[in-house]
C-alpha cells in the first residue's frame, strides 16, 4: 500500500517509492540520503506535529519535517529489518 | 550573503594562486574540522573570498616532499551537483571547486572527508566528486570510533571500486597528519591521474568493504550508544526539559561568568582613561582619545566574554551531535515563525547578546532562513537593552509603584519576542520570500568534541571579532565623539562657552525637534539617542551631559530629578510617563547598537543588510514611540 512518510507507523520499515518534489529539491534529497528506493525506518517523531526522526538503510539519521515528508511516497518494505 | 534569488551566479570565489592547494570537502558532521585541526595544528587564515560569507579557512603545511601546499577547509556539503539555491554552502564549495581547475592554477588535491561509521553516506558525495573528474583521495575518519564498535574497513577494496588512494585515520590520533600529507603529496605528484569511477552503488560498496569483527559486550554497547542516548534525550517529555534547563544553564553562564568579566575589562579601561588624561592633559585630543577611541575599544572588549562564552558552547553542541537534537525538539516551535529548529540557538543567544548570535546563525544551512534569522536578531531583548530600561524607568517613572515598573519591565521583554515574531513574518513574505531547503536535517551520532577544535574556534571567533566587528565600533565611536564634541560653526553666539547645544549633535538635535514631537521628545532626548546610537547603554551619560550632570549613569537620582522638573516656559513639565513609554517603545525596536550592525555587516558581506536593519527598526521604532505617546494621550497619561 503507498502513502506517505508521515503516515508510515513508528518502527516499521518503509521504502521510498518517489518524492514529489521539484528535480532541483529531488536530487538534493538524494544527495543527502533520501533517495528513491531507500529503505527508512520512522523512529519517532517530535510533539505538536514537529519532524520524524527517520533512520535509512544507509545508516543515515535525519528529522524530516512533515511538509517534505508529506511529499515522500512509501510503502511497505518486505524484508525483515 | 546577497541578495536572495535563485537565478544570480554563486558568489566568486579563487583560491590562492601560487602553492599547490589540498582542499578538504565533506559532509557535514564528517570529522573535516578536527582532521583539519590536525593537520594544520589549529594555524588558520580565513580566506578572503569576494562574496563569500562562509569561511574557507586556509593554512599553509609543508608536505613530506618538502613542497609547500595550502589546505583549505570547505564548508561541510551534502551535494555538488543539487544546488536548490545558489547561496546554500554547496553552490559556494562547487564554485571554489571550479576555479580550482580553472586554467593555469596551480595543481590541487581534493581529500574528500568521509565518517568511515557512516560510509555510504558519504560515497554519495564520492560519486559526485568522480563524476566531476577531480583528482580524489578519500580520507576515512573516526578510524577509533568504527574499531570501538567492532567493524574494520577494507581500504584496498574500496580504493580499487573507486579509483582512487583510500587513507583510514583518525583526527584523534598525531599519526593522521603524516599518513594524509604523504598521500596528498603523492597524488599531487602524479602527472596523469586515473579518472575515479563513479559508476558504484554507495550502500552496496559500503556493505562490501565493511567487516564484523566478533562483537564483544563493549562493541555492542558502543554500536548502540547514539540509539540509547536518543531514547533518553528525545523521550517527549524528558527530552524539551533537558535541552530548556540545558539552555538555561548556558544563559546563567553568560550573566554569571561574562559580566564579572566584563567589569573587570570595564576597569581597565576606566583606569587606562585616567591615566591618558594625566598623561595628555584636558584638552580636545585628550578627550577624543579617552572618551572616543577608548570609549569605542571599551566596548569591544565588554562584548569578549560573551563572545566567547557563546562561542565554545556553540562548538560544543554542534559537534557533539546535540544541536541537531534540540532543533528537532523545538522545531515545531520555530515554524510559526516561518523558520526552523536550527535558529533555535541564535535566536536563543541573542536574548544575550545580538552579536555572537549573529555569528552563530551559521548553523542555519538554508540562506534564507538564515538571512531572516539575521534581520530578527536586533529585535530580540539583549542584556544591553536591560540597564537602559531599568534607567529609563528611573529617570521618568521613579513615581509609579514598583508593581507598575516590574510590569512595564516584563512588558518589554514579550514586545521584543513579540516585534521579532512580526518581523520575522513580515520578511518570509517579502525580503526573504522563496523556496528554501526542505527541513531535512542530519542527525549526526553522538561524539565528545575535541577540546583543541573547541578553543581553535573560541580563539578566531574572539579574533575575528576584534578585527572585523572591534574597528568598525571604534571608528563609530570615534565620529560619535566629534558629533557631541565639536563646535557647530556660527551655531554658538559671540561670547557665548562652547557647549553640547551648540555642538554639531546639539544642531542636529534641535533641527529634527519637530519630526520627533509627535513621540514627544525635545532636542535633549535627540541628542541622547544621536550619542547612543553606538550604544543603548551611552542614553543615560548623554541625557546627564545635556542636562550638566555628571556621573549621570552612576546616580541617575539627579538626572531623574532633573528631568521631572523640567518645566516649560507656561508651566507644563517637559518630560512624564509618556515620554519615557514612548521612549521605551523606541529602544524596544530601534537598532541602537553599532556592534550588531558590524556583525552583521560582517555575515552578509554587503552593507545593504546592515541598512535594511537600520532603516526598518528606526522607522518601525519612531512609528511605534509616536503612536505610543499619542494612544496614552488619549488615556489621560
Amino acid at each position: 500500500m503507498q502513502r506517505s512518510l508521515t503516515d508510515a507507523a513508528v518502527g516499521r520499515a518503509v521504502r521510498i517509492v518517489s518524492a514529489d518534489v521539484d528535480p532541483d529539491v529531488a536530487s538534493w534529497l538524494d544527495a543527502v540520503g533520501l533517495h528513491e528506493g531507500e529503505r527508512v525506518i520512522v523512529l519517532r517523531s517530535a510533539a505538536f506535529g514537529g519532524p520524524l526522526h527517520v533512520r535509512t538503510g544507509s545508516g543515515g539519521e535525519f528529522a524530516v519535517g512533515r511538509e517534505i515528508a508529506a511529499r515522500l511516497e512509501v510503502r511497505d518494505d518486505a524484508e525483515e529489518p | 550573503m546577497s541578495a536572495p534569488s535563485c537565478h544570480a551566479d554563486p558568489p566568486g570565489v579563487a583560491p590562492r594562486a601560487g602553492a599547490p592547494t589540498i582542499a578538504l570537502v565533506g559532509r557535514p558532521n564528517s570529522g573535516k574540522s578536527s582532521l583539519y585541526n590536525r593537520l594544520t595544528g589549529g594555524d588558520a587564515r580565513v580566506g578572503n573570498y569576494p562574496g563569500i560569507t562562509v569561511d574557507v579557512l586556509e593554512a599553509s603545511v609543508e608536505l613530506p616532499s618538502g613542497a609547500r601546499a595550502t589546505i583549505a577547509d570547505l564548508p561541510g556539503v551534502y551535494s555538488i551537483e543539487a544546488t536548490v539555491t545558489r547561496e546554500t554552502d554547496d553552490a559556494v564549495a562547487r564554485a571554489f571547486l571550479d576555479r580550482l581547475r580553472a586554467p593555469g592554477a596551480p595543481p590541487f588535491v581534493v581529500v574528500q572527508v568521509i565518517d568511515a561509521t557512516r560510509l555510504a553516506l558519504g560515497l554519495r558525495l564520492t560519486r559526485e566528486l568522480a563524476r566531476a573528474k577531480l583528482p580524489l583521495l578519500l580520507a576515512l575518519t573516526h578510524e577509533d570510533v568504527l574499531a570501538r564498535e567492532g567493524f574494520a574497513l577494507d581500504t584496498g577494496a574500496l580504493s580499487d571500486a573507486v579509483g582512487v588512494p583510500v587513507v583510514l585515520l583518525s583526527a584523534r590520533s598525531r599519526g593522521a597528519r603524516p599518513k594524509l600529507l604523504a598521500a596528498a603529496d603523492d597524488r599531487l605528484r602524479e602527472r596523469e591521474v586515473a579518472p575515479a569511477s563513479a559508476g558504484f552503488d554507495p550502500a552496496a560498496l559500503a556493505r562490501r568493504v565493511r567487516t564484523e569483527l566478533a562483537a564483544s559486550p563493549s562493541a555492542a554497547r558502543r554500536r548502540t550508544l547514539t540509539e540509547r542516548l536518543d531514547a533518553v534525550l528525545l523521550q517527549p517529555v524528558f527530552g524539551p526539559i533537558a535541552f530548556v534547563s540545558l539552555m538555561a544553564l548556558l544563559f546563567a553562564a553568560v550573566f554569571l561568568v561574562a559580566d564579572p568579566v566584563s567589569s573587570v575589562l570595564d576597569r581597565i579601561i576606566l583606569h587606562t582613561r585616567a591615566w591618558l588624561s594625566d598623561v595628555l592633559g584636558s584638552g580636545a585630543v585628550a578627550s577624543f582619545v579617552a572618551d572616543g577611541v577608548l570609549a569605542g575599544a571599551g566596548t569591544v572588549l565588554a562584548f569578549m566574554p560573551q563572545i566567547v562564552i557563546l562561542t565554545v558552547a556553540l562548538e560544543l553542541l554542534d559537534p557533539s551531535g546535540y544541536l541537531a537534537r534540540g532543533a528537532f525538539l523545538v522545531d515545531r516551535l520555530l515554524r510559526v515563525l516561518g523558520l526552523s529548529g536550527r535558529s533555535f540557538l541564535p535566536l536563543l543567544m541573542g536574548h544575550a547578546c545580538a552579536v555572537p548570535a549573529i555569528s552563530a546563525t551559521r548553523v542555519v544551512r538554508d540562506p534564507r532562513e538564515r538571512l531572516t534569522t539575521i534581520l530578527v536578531l536586533p529585535l530580540t531583548a539583549c542584556a544591553a537593552r536591560l540597564p537602559t530600561y531599568a534607567l529609563v524607568l528611573a529617570a521618568f517613572f521613579s513615581e509609579t509603584s514598583a508593581f507598575f515598573r516590574a510590569a512595564i519591565f516584563v512588558g518589554l521583554y514579550f514586545a521584543g519576542i513579540f516585534a521579532s515574531l512580526v518581523a520575522s513574518w513580515v520578511l518570509r513574505r517579502t525580503a526573504t520570500k522563496g523556496r528554501g531547503l526542505p527541513l531535512v536535517l542530519e542527525m549526526p551520532a553522538y561524539r565528545l568534541p575535541q577540546a583543541s577544535v573547541v578553543l581553535r574556534k573560541g580563539w578566531q571567533a574572539t579574533r575575528r571579532f576584534a578585527r572585523d566587528v572591534g574597528t568598525t565600533i571604534v571608528v563609530v565611536s570615534s565620529v560619535l565623539w566629534v558629533l557631541l564634541s565639536v563646535q557647530m560653526p556660527g551655531a554658538a553666539k559671540a561670547g557665548e562657552e562652547p557647549s553640547i547645544e551648540t555642538s554639531i549633535a546639539g544642531v542636529i538635535g534641535r533641527s529634527v525637534e519637530p519630526l520627533t514631537r509627535p513621540a514627544g521628545f525635545d532636542w535633549t532626548i535627540d541628542v541622547g539617542l544621536i550619542g547612543s546610537f553606538g550604544a543603548r547603554e551611552v542614553m543615560v551619560a548623554t541625557l546627564g551631559v545635556v542636562h550638566g550632570i555628571e556621573g549621570a549613569e552612576d546616580d541617575m537620582t539627579p538626572l531623574a530629578d532633573k528631568l521631572r522638573e523640567a518645566k516649560r516656559p507656561d508651566g507644563t513639565p517637559v518630560y512624564g510617563a509618556r515620554t519615557g513609554l514612548a521612549l521605551l517603545a523606541f529602544f524596544v525596536i530601534a537598532c541602537q547598537c553599532m556592534s550588531t550592525v558590524a556583525a552583521i555587516r560582517r555575515e552578509t558581506s554587503s552593507w545593504r543588510w546592515p541598512a535594511v536593519v537600520l532603516g526598518y527598526t528606526y522607522a518601525v521604532g519612531y512609528a511605534a514611540a509616536v503612536a505610543v505617546y499619542q494612544v496614552s494621550g488619549l488615556f489621560g497619561l
